[in-house]
């Protein structure tokens, strides 16, 4: 059996998720031992859109030409894994996803695109599932170390791997972290995907959401619960979007529309997340 | 049971010289709470018993840890380099707690895991002078303990009564017998009724056990559970700081040769949608209005092996629950008072 | 000093698949034999128990054993692919080494059950752990009163151990009731029909003295309850087996819980009253 053919692949975002990678260790000598990597621009040069049995990527598809890529290696590539909240949910740069009135914003910080951007074509930043199936996602910003090396394994092994599908709020206690909601600050814990051993609650520094949306949540009762503390619609409303992609843009509509709507599960990622 | 008395101001230097069974751990302050640490500066130690953040069942069913270590599909016990510890600290109710986990992860099947870590672990309980809000120890009848630890220390104002719980608790006293008198006398019986009397007074919530876990019977179809489950946050940190919530997954974590890996365990929560999921896709408690009824079936009504209720007053559920849901609201609920409003 | 492998309950002990055949579309029969031949030899166990089958790396499962005690050595399973150790499984050859612990759970109450007549009513996957129970009432047969299989399946090629039990068609020690729902091939020997119209031919039974045993998807529960009580069995002499998520098997990790019952040691098999009495039972 030859070696399996990996491919890491980065569209719009910090390449945080490849320094992680950078930074496995004596992990990633055994991975690449294991695998012939094709691809991996923050590490190597000559990388190529080959024949993939898995390709893996980061960041959000903003331009014309990272979608066309993007096609190009799902073409090619027997599994998909989008790493990082960016070609999970589509990050940041996605915060004003579902709202409408992009091209304005846009012409408003460049001008005129036609003029500027002639060979690029920009697009409004959406995760890599708004083009291509997904078959599996590893959450974060950055991602996990763990949960990265648990799941490439699994993926390797011909198996789904398992990251957790609770919210951060778990791992916070078993930190024993005093909870900031109770406190009155706006945490977004009990929205967001666990996975980060709850890294920012740990500093006293409440949850941004920056894992995306957990599997299932109650987004209504938190809604509740902040307009309770104080904070105004405007407010919450910018917090919860501002990682919280597509699904979260779905749950906000909701709410809105109905003031008492009940509890919701946000649209099911396929896949091992 | 042999039980000593002991002046307050030489319980310091008893501790140190426990330390010759284990590591000394006990409650500290970490920012707004308290949580059971390691004991390496003395001045750290809270000698007062606190409610931490997580009960002593941290320290005998860890949040997490591996259970075996498997090559091919050779699976080896990962029990090695668990520390002996002497816990000081450990109030009546997470005693009780730790006696409900006893029955369970001992009975039918011993589980290793917990039975190694709690063998090697003395509990050094001390009683609370004063309850604090939500203490509900008194209505669960788990405000005294006559079993379960090492050494329990009874805070009497001027002194401790130090009952002697188990052998290796006579073992400790034994190391210094100089700290403690077996004169017991009328003087220090009036002063335990005292200070019981004193504290019995203190307590602000009661629930009334003699009628919940029928209550919860006929509450089976209560629009309470609707309620409540709208609101849940679906968090889990009620389970995760309950003394007799055991739940755990497995997962295997390969590594990346795929040929050897751990069998790791980490708490779980039956409040989890995934929770009682089934390979297929059926969920047989899908909605979490019927999740949390069964969190509460287990508190208020009937749990283990034993069929008791399990909720021992500890007061941490409502300490924790962002939105309010907790043994005293559901109570309330369930009784007829406002729970919409969820605030009382 | 530390516990060894054998003080601890969740260590499974290395087996041999030796031999598996697909049943179906998407459920494989496996035989799996203890490395450790005396183990595998000296294993007891009650039709209705389970094992937790364990494959490194993908994890463990819970299968209910489909072999009958009374011909000890192998250990037989159907298993459908649904999960992840169920997936891993089915990537097996022959030969190849998996981990099993067990048996766990009540188990069919034998005791009760010998000198009664029996009907045993399978649905599906449910053949499972009702084959055990059938065997092992043929090769006892003379504990046994009047013994019935009701067997329904949606087609032919969705019915379980298919030859093996048009084989037992022959016995006259059994009345073998096999149906499918639909014939689409046409050459289907016995009934088309749901298997709840096969309870016509359970006649002139004495049901205080007959036990029921019932197995099959969730839905199939309803309507066969509602045949065997016409009939007159008594709510307790009518057994289900049920399915749980599990992840220790022996009473430990909570999953399997109902009220404060844990299906691993107080099931899976429960009678109808208990059913009837917890309600979250099925």
């Amino acid at each position: 059996m030859g070696k399996k053919k990996i491919g890491i692949y980065s569209f719009s975002g910090c390449s945080g998720e490849q320094l992680v990678i950078l930074e496995c260790g004596a992990e990633l000598f055994n991975l690449c031992d294991l695998t012939e990597i094709k691809s991996f621009p923050m590490a190597q040069s000559n990388n190529e859109y080959t024949l993939l049995d898995i390709g893996l990527l980061e960041g959000s598809i903003t331009t014309e030409r990272q979608k066309r890529e993007l096609k190009e290696i799902r073409s090619h590539a027997k599994i998909l894994v989008a790493m990082g909240i960016c070609a999970c949910f589509g990050g940041i740069q996605s915060m004003k996803l579902g709202e409408g009135g992009w091209k304005k914003r846009f012409q408003k910080v460049y001008g005129d695109e036609d003029k500027l951007f002639k060979t690029m074509k920009p697009l409004e930043s959406k995760p890599c599932n708004a083009f291509v199936k997904i078959d599996y996602y590893i959450p974060g910003c950055p991602i996990d170390k763990k949960q990265f090396l648990h799941s490439i394994t699994h993926v390797l092994n011909g198996s789904s791997p398992y990251l957790y599908q609770f919210s951060v709020c778990t791992e916070c206690k078993w930190k024993e972290n005093d909870c900031l909601l109770l406190r009155g600050l706006p945490c977004l814990g009990p929205l967001t995907r666990g996975g980060c051993g709850a890294a920012c609650l740990c500093y006293n520094i409440p949850c941004v959401g920056c894992w995306g949306p957990a599997e299932v949540l109650n987004v209504p009762s938190e809604y509740r619960l902040l307009i309770e503390k104080g904070y105004t619609t405007e407010e919450i409303q910018r917090k919860f979007r501002k990682f919280g992609g597509a699904p979260m843009v779905e749950c906000l509509k909701k709410i809105m529309k109905q003031s008492n709507y009940s509890a919701t599960k946000a649209p099911r990622l396929k896949g091992g997340i | 049971m042999r039980v000593l008395w002991m002046k307050k101001e030489d319980l310091r230097e008893f501790l140190e010289s426990s330390k010759q069974f284990g590591e000394l751990w006990g409650p500290v302050q970490k920012g707004e709470v308290y949580v059971y640490d390691k004991i390496d500066d003395f001045s750290r130690l809270i000698l007062e018993p606190k409610r931490t953040l997580l009960p002593v069942k941290k320290l005998i069913h860890p949040p997490e840890f591996n259970i075996l270590r498997y090559e091919g599909e050779t699976y080896k016990t990962e029990l090695e380099n668990i520390p002996r510890r002497v816990v000081y600290g450990v109030p009546p109710c997470d005693i009780h707690g730790l006696l409900i986990l006893d029955d369970l992860f001992r009975r039918y099947y011993p589980d290793p895991y917990y039975i190694t870590r709690r063998e090697r672990t003395a509990i050094l309980g001390v009683s609370f002078c004063t309850p604090t809000e939500g203490c509900l120890c008194k209505s669960m009848g788990t405000d005294v303990v006559q079993e379960g630890f090492d050494l329990f220390f009874s805070d009497l104002k001027d002194f401790y009564l130090v009952w002697v719980g188990s052998s290796l608790g006579d073992d400790m006293v034994k190391v210094r017998p100089d700290l403690f008198n077996n004169n017991i006398t009328r003087k220090h019986l009036d002063k335990f009724m005292e200070c019981k009397k004193e504290r019995d007074e203190k307590f602000t919530k009661s629930i009334d056990m003699t009628v919940i876990p029928d209550i919860m019977e006929l509450s089976y179809d209560s629009p309470v559970w609707e309620e409540i489950g709208e609101r849940c946050l679906e968090c889990g940190a009620c389970t995760m700081v309950c003394p007799t919530c055991n739940c755990y997954n497995v997962v295997d974590e390969p590594s990346i040769s795929g040929f050897t890996g751990e069998r790791r365990r980490y708490w779980d929560c039956c409040i989890f949608t995934e929770y009682s999921l089934v390979a297929g896709g059926d969920n047989f408690r899908a909605t979490r209005a019927d999740r949390l009824k069964l969190w509460y079936t287990h508190k208020l009504k009937s749990f283990g092996y034993s069929g008791k209720p399990a909720c021992v007053g500890c007061g941490r559920c409502i300490d924790t629950c962002p939105v309010d849901i907790n043994v005293l609201s559901v109570v309330r609920g369930l009784l007829g008072g406002k729970e919409k409003e969820g605030k009382s | 000093m530390n516990k060894s492998n054998e003080e601890n309950p969740f260590v499974p002990e290395p087996a041999r698949i030796v031999r598996k055949y697909d049943l179906s579309d998407d459920v494989r029969f496996f035989q799996i034999r203890f490395v450790d031949m005396e183990k595998a030899l000296s294993m007891r166990y009650l039709p209705g128990q389970f094992m937790m089958l364990s494959i490194a790396g993908a994890g463990e499962a819970p299968f209910s054993i489909s072999s009958t005690p009374s011909r000890p050595g192998l250990l037989e399973f159907c298993v459908r692919e649904v999960g992840e150790v169920t997936r891993a499984l089915f990537r097996l050859k022959e030969n190849s080494i998996v981990g099993i612990r067990g048996p766990y759970g009540n188990g069919f109450p034998l005791d009760k059950i010998k000198g009664n007549n029996l009907i045993i009513v399978v649905g599906g996957l449910g053949a499972a752990p009702l084959r055990s129970l059938l065997l092992y009432a043929l090769d006892n047969r003379d504990n046994f009163g009047n013994v019935y299989l009701l067997h329904g399946a949606r087609t032919p090629s969705d019915m379980l151990f298919k030859e093996e039990f048009l084989e037992l068609k022959e016995r006259d020690d059994l009345q073998c009731l096999l149906s499918v729902d639909k014939d689409p091939t046409g050459d289907w020997p016995c009934y088309v029909a749901k298997v709840t119209k096969l309870f016509k031919y359970v006649k002139n039974v004495n049901v205080a003295k007959t036990y029921a045993a019932v197995c099959g998807p969730p839905v199939m529960y309803k309507f066969v309850i509602e045949k065997l009580v016409k009939l007159g069995i008594p709510k307790h002499q009518i057994l289900m087996t049920l399915e749980r998520r599990m992840k220790c098997g022996i009473g430990k990790c909570g999953h399997c819980v109902v009220g404060h019952t844990y299906t691993c040691i107080d099931g899976p098999v429960f009678t109808y009253w208990d059913v009837t009495n917890m309600r979250e039972l099925i």
